[in-house]
């Protein structure tokens, strides 16, 4: 596990720190949701659902209730009496439930809330409840929902106040959530140009985020507000979401955020927020919730996905035309899926020029635990089936991957599958070092020592910023000439925090110790859309440095007059405003902000990214920028077993500029560890409905023993950039492709379904002994 | 009853809970739990040391990893009465009195060697402990050792340039004596 960052020099003048507070983090202080202790605080546990799907025909919570040190119980029908709550939530559809008031939709749907004095009362007080249920046909499989012989949402969905980015789109009595569609060019005429057309199916499972820190939150109301300490990537929506609940102007929820212990898109939007809320306004106390790991496992998922992907080839090696058709399953309710749906459609567009391109991506409910937004946003699941579809193709016709690539991949200013012109194309050079790191060599499929067998695989993605996007940033800049940032940016381990510090401070040559940085709390730091997306760095970043450089420009101002020179003559040089050039000619900072007799400066900045795609084609604009990566795997599989081992991986991602050189290493190192898990373990297993491994006993999740032991990685970065793309999950969506080549190179056997396990690598192993052709071509 | 909490003898309390008397990171303490409590809860719940944290409460994981009479073991596994005149060590303990850092997390800042931090405190845990037992752990040993503790930011490379770098770090000192 050597790693070879190749990191140019960010151009700061300051000391980056990979962590302002790294102190505090290896001294086991840094404090979390869940650290958080209130006076006379109760302890929540939720009553859950053992059936798939199936009506709630009766509730008795008397004996609970009864119980010494329970403080409440509360039920779903009890929510459906009281006028004062809108029981329901949900980011885009209110189609989730406080707790289950008609029917429980997945194994774990909660139904009743218990507040005690302890967890142990609380515990003991879920099994007085008494629950009669009539069991529904379950929705299991993708296969169910389409059958539509059991409806999941009997009725339509109920609207929030809408994304602009989304097109309802909903069918009755169905299973189908949201349906997104793409067109560009003409298809037929495309397939028609095209000498080969293959078409293939690909699966991904669910997965579980698996944040060390599992979902917690505490609650209480003061004064009719209503307060909570929670770990959220976003606490505008949860606070849109809790006001909406509880029929209160958003100034009456505050939300404040301390550091994640993890997230990876498990903590956007509502999640244990309301029912801990509707506790802590029963029993008139602060009130925790914590779930346990078995919990955390139902809250929310990745979408499984099944992509049907059909691309046309001309004989000298051209993508022509690109048809998809995706299902993603979005589980029991839709949490963020009609856009996660958006992205992972037209991201089966890949990083290709295809100038006729069909997409219709679905998002199909069934009985399973609910699944949103997760690390990769919908692009590793599409980038799963054309990246192991490009190597088929080029197998298929005897080319070497490497060059069929090169073919096809985007050059600047040609047009992504969403129309708009690329720009700022680094594809051709991420993949070219990556091929170079892992010595690639077209004549060399497999190297073989016994029964052991070597190969590489290849891959280059592309994935979408979330477009158009909000954030806003408040400074000040004191008497002393220290400077504060105000931003709801959510720490969560990325450095967020330290980046935006690094960020502001560089405007006015500052010291990093000179910069601090507030939590989120809604009532002071402004609006932010939320951690996600690799957003932050880019999104929220602009706006600090907006705020950051108004600032500039009132200090010039007062410096002008102070100095007697033109603004255009002035700079800023370590904490002090200078005629350029001419450092005795100079004022501080705090000396002009004391002269204004203002206390401080203020600025305030929004950044709002623009775009937005066609209801109808999905042409437009769908990303203020695009993320691009590429990934090198070599590994070795044991031919009598079947277990692969991933030797070495090349991870190449380009950043624009990078603001924190030690956490872009961190995050790519962190997707590489992601990405190996959803490649060879991870999989949510279902029997019945009812998860079979929601614990880390039988969830596989990557270990320090499973990582290669040669990590290389490629920062891509380009000095004159002063565009920040942010890197957050980029690097992770080439992973799983690029290890499923490697493995069909070394062994021949080409795996469709994720996790690429042992036994269907063995499985694979036998079919290939019987001859028979990988894939199919059809139509030749 | 001083004698016998001397002896690591577990008293009743008033209350129905048990008084434990262990040392905690180098002072005697009396932990006071349920039969049933874990040491992890207790730590956390009574001692307010919430460096110790549950990740999965099925000895899976290592981020509630503490010092037990030198050795590490999962604290979600130990019930609170089972340390009884015991030797408790948390990551709370590990810089000197003083508050100086120890040489291991001084190591862990310098590669920076985390991002939620979530895991941080049971991988100080099990590496000051390797690096007792093994000074001379080559990276592949110390992968092995440290494979019982997850950290699902992926900050693995870090971390073995940590430890590696802290080994070599003790090494140079001791020739240097
Ligand atoms: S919480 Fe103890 S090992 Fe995971
Ligand atoms: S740093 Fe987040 S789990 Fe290890």
């Amino acid at each position: 596990m050597d790693s070879h960052p190749s990191f140019a020099p960010s151009g700061t003048q300051m000391q980056v720190p990979g962590m302002l507070d790294a102190n505090l983090r290896v001294r086991g202080r840094v404090q979390y949701a869940m650290d958080a202790k209130m006076p006379g605080m109760l302890h929540a546990k939720l009553l859950r659902s053992p059936h798939a799907h199936a009506r709630l025909v009766s509730i008795d919570a008397s004996r609970a209730r009864a119980l010494p040190g329970v403080i409440a119980v509360i039920t779903g029908p009890d929510l459906a009496d009281r006028d004062d709550i809108y029981p329901y939530y949900g980011p885009i559809f209110r189609d989730q439930s406080v707790l289950v008031m008609d029917k429980a939709r997945f194994v774990g749907d909660p139904v009743a809330a218990v507040a005690a004095i302890d967890l142990d009362t609380a515990q003991a007080a879920l099994d007085l409840i008494d629950v009669e249920w009539e069991e529904l046909e379950p929705v299991l499989s993708l296969d169910d929902a389409l059958a539509a012989s059991s409806i999941v949402h009997d009725e339509p969905p109920r609207l929030g106040q809408t994304f602009a980015d989304i097109i309802v789109r909903t069918e009755a009595n169905s299973n189908i959530c949201n349906h997104f569609k793409l067109r560009k060019g003409d298809i037929e005429d495309g397939f028609a140009k095209a000498d080969h057309i293959f078409e293939d199916v690909f699966t991904s499972p669910p997965v579980q985020h698996v944040p060390m820190e599992t979902h917690n939150c505490v609650a209480w109301w003061e004064n009719g507000v209503l307060r909570l300490i929670s770990a959220t990537q976003m606490p505008f929506s949860v606070r849109a979401q809790l006001a909406e609940i509880f029929k209160v102007p958003q100034t009456r929820v505050r939300i404040t955020v301390p550091t994640l212990g993890g997230g990876y898109g498990a903590k956007t939007y509502a999640k244990v927020e309301p029912v801990t809320a509707v506790l802590a306004q029963v029993t008139g106390r602060p009130v925790r919730l914590h779930l346990t790991r078995e919990e955390e496992f139902v809250t929310i998922t990745k979408h499984g996905m099944q992509i049907r992907m059909k691309t046309g080839v001309t004989r000298d090696g051209k993508i022509v035309a690109r048809h998809s058709t995706c299902y993603f399953n979005t589980g029991a309710y839709a949490d963020i899926g009609p856009r996660l749906i958006k992205n992972g459609g037209f991201g089966t567009g890949g990083p290709h020029k295809i100038d006729n391109v069909w997409v219709d991506s679905y998002a199909v409910y069934t009985n399973l635990a609910p699944a949103g937004a997760f690390r990769g946003y919908g692009v590793s699941q599409a980038a799963w089936a054309y990246e192991s579809q490009m190597d088929m193709i080029a197998d298929r016709l005897g080319w070497d991957p490497y060059e069929f690539r090169m073919k096809n991949l985007l050059n600047e200013g040609e047009p992504v599958m969403t129309g708009e012109p690329m720009y700022d194309a680094h594809f051709k050079d991420l993949l070219a070092t990556a091929a170079e790191r892992i010595g690639w060599d077209a004549n060399v499929k497999a190297v073989r020592h016994g029964n052991k067998v070597r190969g590489k695989g290849l891959s280059v993605i592309i994935k979408a910023s979330v477009t158009p996007s909000t954030s806003s940033a408040s400074v000040k800049l004191n008497e002393d000439g220290s400077l504060q940032i105000l931003s709801s940016a959510v720490e969560m381990g990325q450095g967020a925090e330290t980046t935006l510090s690094v960020l502001g401070g560089e405007v006015l040559d500052l010291r990093l110790d000179q910069v601090s940085i507030t939590h989120p709390d809604t009532d002071f730091t402004p609006y932010d859309q939320g951690t996600s997306s690799s957003r932050n760095t880019y999104s929220m970043g602009t706006a600090v440095k907006m705020a950051v450089e108004d600032i500039k420009q009132q200090l010039f101002k007062l410096a002008s007059d102070e100095l007697e020179v033109a603004i255009g003559d002035l700079e800023v040089f370590k904490g002090r405003v200078q005629v350029k050039g001419v450092p005795e000619r100079s004022v501080g900072y705090g000396d002009l902000v004391r002269k204004a007799r203002a206390g401080n400066l203020l600025a305030t900045a929004v950044y709002a990214s623009n775009g937005g795609l066609d209801p109808e084609t999905g042409q437009g604009i769908g990303s203020v920028h695009w993320h691009q990566a590429a990934g090198a795997a070599e590994v070795e599989v044991d031919l009598d077993t079947g277990r692969i081992e991933v030797l070495k991986y090349h991870a190449g991602v380009y950043a624009g500029r990078i603001a924190n050189p030690a956490q872009a290493e961190l995050q790519t190192e962190g997707n590489i560890a992601f990405g190996l898990g959803q490649a060879l373990y991870e999989e949510m297993i279902y029997d019945g409905g009812q998860l079979q491994n929601g614990n880390l006993g039988d969830y596989m999740i990557v270990s320090i023993e499973d990582m290669p032991k040669q990590i290389s990685l490629d920062v891509l970065e380009r000095h004159e950039s002063h565009d920040i793309h942010g890197i957050g999950e980029t690097s992770l969506p080439p992973c799983m492709p690029a290890v499923g080549n490697a493995v069909f190179r070394a062994t021949g056997v080409r795996i469709l379904d994720l996790p690429i396990t042992p036994e269907k690598v063995l499985r694979g192993l036998r079919a290939i002994a019987r001859p028979q052709a990988h894939g199919q071509e059809i139509d030749a | 009853m001083t004698d016998r909490r001397a002896q690591g003898e577990v008293t009743a309390t008033e209350d129905g809970r048990l008084a434990i008397p262990a040392m905690l990171n180098g002072r005697q303490t009396t932990l006071v739990a349920r039969p049933w409590h874990t040491l992890l809860e207790t730590l956390r719940d009574q001692e307010g040391l919430y460096g110790v944290r549950e990740g999965c409460g099925v000895g899976m994981c290592g981020a509630c990893t503490v010092m037990l009479d030198g050795e590490p073991v999962s604290s979600c596994l130990v019930l609170a009465p089972q340390v009884a005149g015991r030797e408790i060590r948390t990551v709370e303990g590990l810089a000197a009195p003083d508050g100086t850092l120890s040489d291991l997390q001084q190591a862990f800042i310098d590669h920076t060697a985390f991002q939620c931090s979530y895991c941080t405190s049971g991988f100080l845990i099990t590496a000051e402990r390797l690096a007792e037992e093994h000074p001379d752990a080559s990276r592949e040993e110390i992968r092995h050792y440290l494979a019982g503790n997850l950290c699902r930011c992926g900050s693995y490379v870090k971390i073995l340039d940590a430890v590696a770098d802290l080994l070599e770090r003790r090494r140079a000192g001791r020739t240097a004596d």
